[in-house]
């Protein structure tokens, strides 16, 4: 009785569904790997929507948390190798954050594999292509994402 | 009444039924729907109030999608509340000042309220955190309610309070008879019983004292202790306020009301940054002066009806009753 | 275990010199409260008050939680020139909350020179609603301690019911690893042992030998009940934020409806947020008006803090919290490798 709302949840066939995966990526390093897959002409799955942040220290975990429940199949979180941060130690920092934060969404229940982590470099074009490669594949198998959604 | 056996598996065509049962906590609730055998008749109150009924924690009030505006459906079929204690119902006349009186109409309150029947159950074994006799009720007092019922020995003792109870004592004449003056008898006794138990608090003149009581330094000693933590207004039958919030995505915004707490530091704080609430002593001396004084002046009506659930379930064991007792003595 | 009574009147000899020689302003300890099976804090400012003090099986609250509050920094300018100076606070803090006040002195929130801490050795506290349930429909008009440490509670028609301290006991101090304040000004109490250091990981052990599907069952179902009061946030020592993320509304990151996505994820941040500073003192558990475990996501958490970096809090004042500190060789185990 506490809740009175209507929530239907939307419901999508099989063979339409495609993974929609958020992608944090630090500006200095990953976002311009990204940027050389595309320039480079590498073929990479088209189901990431990047976001593009000034360093993956910067990703509060709240972030993915909203974007699971915005209705994004799978995150990825992606900086600069350790101690190629272009803020120094910003990526060591989140790297604590993001340890901690993937061990109590697998406890919770939420499947590892919505949830990745990686370093790529400004010059990993192929690297980022392959990342993306995975992360879809991965999400795709685990079917729509249906923990945490909310419907309005 | 001549049998203990509630019909509610009659009701159950016409609505919604909720009644007492354990659940899985093994707390005593008003549960939906529960096979006769598990109904507990013997509790003293339930955790929550039965104002979630009319006033959800969570009610979306309208949608948006695709630029147009649905208004959710109101509710079709009845629902009947059977064991709601007579401090709870009380609190329904309250929240009946707030919500349809004067210039505001609140349909989402005003819906659920039309179509939600109460039976009240009176209170034989108060709690020594009730004080439902001094704040204008008592344990078989029958306000708010439609059909008040005392549990006796080996029947219930039932009485309409409203046309509805009427109507719905009517519609199961079958499982009635007419009280025994021995049945009448036995519930004023053991309503008596409970009235001696309840212990008085110093209500009187209570906005009166308030008023004179605003600057005293009873206020920061008893306050400092307050989390904040909005466990008291959540719980509480009367307690009313809301946040209303519009939540976006894509073309789709549902606006919701949820609960909200004065209790709260945010409660009051300006988008300057100023909040006249600034510190636990304001904000809890407003909770009081709300249900004690400014309550009895704008609507006549203390807003508190004595259950006693802020001072059971307080994490700080704060006490109001302590505030009403010494405050202008 | 030293008897209640013995500390009692430690605590109030303790607070009475204190404050008789200002070397407190402000005395921070448990008192009765108007209700059985329950304790209420205590502000104390002149030493004859000193006898309200109270020791018992229910000084439950975490009293460290008051302490940001004492020494909130003035908002600006005129504030500052109006505000006193910062009080010298004596407080009462068992194991759990000494630690929850070394936490808040590493993060600058109170000045450890301003405090005095008394410490006490606790033997687990009991849980209020566990007294309840025993008592079943029976309430308690009256509770006190007996030599062993059980509680004897007075229940209406005036028999008295006793409560073994052992079937009473708090779940967070069953699985207390510091009963015994490892920094304090004053120790009372016999130094009390771990009784079970080894509960709270078989606790998230078992836990996460449920499948997936079934932890995150679990996980809804415990969090259904949740009214989105914010009690645990508020009771808790560590979350002093002047505005907490779930409150805020630029962007609004999480809703406050009862939709259990809203609830998870507001669960979910608050235990993130406590990582490495949450001591398990289970105010948050306690405070929850709804009787939810709130413990279950951080007690985990705070595990993953010990095997990652080899840091409990409030163990060391001069330690660096460990999400503001990092290693070149933290563990990256959890990457993806394309």
């Amino acid at each position: 009785m506490m809740s009175q709302t209507q929530n239907t949840q939307a419901t999508v066939s099989d063979k339409d569904w495609e993974p929609k995966i958020v992608a944090f990526l630090c500006n200095w390093c990953s976002y311009a790997g990204a940027d050389l897959a595309g320039v480079s002409r590498i073929q990479y799955p088209h189901n990431v929507r990047v976001i593009r942040v000034p360093c993956s220290g910067r990703v509060n975990p709240a972030f993915l948390l909203r974007a699971l429940q915005n209705g994004a199949d799978g995150v990825l979180v992606s900086g600069c190798h350790p101690g190629d941060c272009h803020y120094i130690s910003g990526n060591l920092v989140a790297r604590r954050k993001f340890a901690l934060l993937k061990e109590l969404l697998q406890y919770a229940g939420i499947e590892p594999q919505r949830v990745q982590f990686t370093w790529v470099s400004a010059s990993e074009g192929g690297r980022f292509a392959a990342v993306v490669e995975k992360v879809v594949e991965d999400v795709r198998k685990l079917g729509p994402n249906d923990k945490l959604v909310k419907v309005l | 009444m001549t049998e203990k056996r509630i019909p509610h598996t009659d009701l159950r065509e016409r609505g919604g039924v909720y009644a007492p049962a354990r659940d899985e906590a093994g707390d005593v609730a008003l549960t939906e729907a529960p096979p006769a055998e598990s109904l507990v008749l013997e509790y003293k109150n339930f955790r929550l109030s039965p104002k979630a009924f009319f006033f959800p924690q969570t009610q979306t009030l309208l949608r948006f999608k695709g630029g147009k505006a649905e208004e959710p459906s109101p509710p079709d079929q009845e629902t009947f509340l059977f064991g709601v204690r007579p401090c709870d119902a009380r609190a329904l006349l309250a929240l009946d000042e707030v919500f349809l009186e004067g210039d505001q109409h609140d349909p989402y309150y005003a819906r659920l309220r039309e179509k939600t029947v109460v039976i009240v159950l009176a209170c034989t074994r108060p709690m020594s955190s009730c004080f439902c006799a001094s704040v204008g009720g008592g344990p078989s007092d029958g306000a708010g309610a439609d059909v008040l019922a005392v549990g006796l020995e080996a029947d219930l003792l039932v009485r309409a309070q409203t046309p509805r109870g009427e109507e719905l004592l009517s519609s199961v004449a079958d499982l009635l008879a007419d009280a025994t003056p021995d049945a009448v008898k036995e519930a004023e006794e053991r309503i008596r019983a409970a009235e001696d138990q309840i212990a008085p608090v110093n209500v009187d003149n209570s906005a009166q004292r308030l008023r004179d009581g605003y600057d005293s330094p009873l206020w920061e000693a008893v306050s400092q202790k307050c989390l904040g933590c909005g466990t008291c207004s959540f719980l509480c039958p009367t307690c009313h306020c809301f946040d209303i919030t519009d939540e976006a995505r894509g073309d789709t915004v549902r606006r919701v009301r949820t609960w909200d707490c004065c209790a709260y530091p945010l409660f009051t704080l300006h988008a300057s940054g100023h909040n006249p609430r600034r510190t636990p002593k304001e904000r809890w001396r407003q909770r009081v002066m709300h249900k004690f004084r400014y309550a009895v002046e704008n609507f006549d009506r203390l807003f508190c009806v004595g259950c006693g659930r802020c001072i059971r379930n307080c994490p700080a064991s704060m006490d109001l009753r302590t505030a009403l007792n010494e405050v202008g003595a | 275990m030293t008897p209640s009574h013995e500390i009692e009147a430690r605590l109030r000899e303790a607070a009475e010199e204190l404050l008789r020689d200002k070397k407190v302003d402000l005395f921070l300890g448990y008192e009765k409260a108007s209700l059985p099976f329950r304790t209420s804090p205590a502000f104390l400012t002149m030493p004859e008050e000193a006898r309200r003090l109270a020791w018992n099986p229910f000084c439950t609250a975490n009293l460290a939680v008051y302490l940001p509050r004492l020494f909130k920094a003035p908002a600006d300018a005129r504030e500052a020139k109006a505000a006193s100076p910062p009080p010298a606070v004596g407080v009462v803090l068992k194991g759990c909350d000494i630690r929850s006040a070394v936490a808040l002195i590493q993060e600058r929130q109170v000045p450890r020179e301003k405090l005095v801490i008394v410490g006490v050795a606790c033997p687990g506290m009991a849980d209020r609603r566990k007294a309840e349930k025993a008592l079943g429909e029976r309430e308690a008009l009256g509770a006190g301690e007996d030599a062993e440490g059980n509680v004897r509670a007075v229940v209406e028609d005036g028999t008295e019911v006793i409560l073994l301290r052992e079937e009473i006991v708090a779940g967070a101090c069953l699985e207390c690893r510091s009963p015994t304040p490892s920094i304090h000004d004053v120790l009372i109490g016999t130094p009390v042992e771990a009784r079970d250091p080894g509960a709270a990981r078989r606790q998230t052990d078992e836990f996460e030998s449920k499948t997936l599907g079934a932890r995150w069952a679990h996980l809804q179902e415990t969090l259904s009940k949740c009214i989105r009061c914010n009690a645990c946030r508020q009771a808790c020592p560590m979350c002093y934020c002047k505005e907490c993320l779930l409150d805020q509304t630029l962007p609004r990151w999480v809703g406050t409806s009862t939709d259990i996505s809203d609830v998870t994820i507001y669960h979910l941040v608050r235990a993130f947020h406590t990582a490495g500073r949450c001591t398990e003192c289970g105010a948050c558990a306690r405070a929850c008006p709804m009787g939810i475990d709130t413990r279950l996501l951080v007690r985990k958490v705070s595990q993953e803090v010990e095997d990652l970096y080899g840091y409990r809090p409030g163990e060391a004042i001069d330690a660096k919290p460990p999400l503001s500190a990092f290693a070149m060789d933290d563990s990256q185990d959890f990457l993806t490798e394309p």
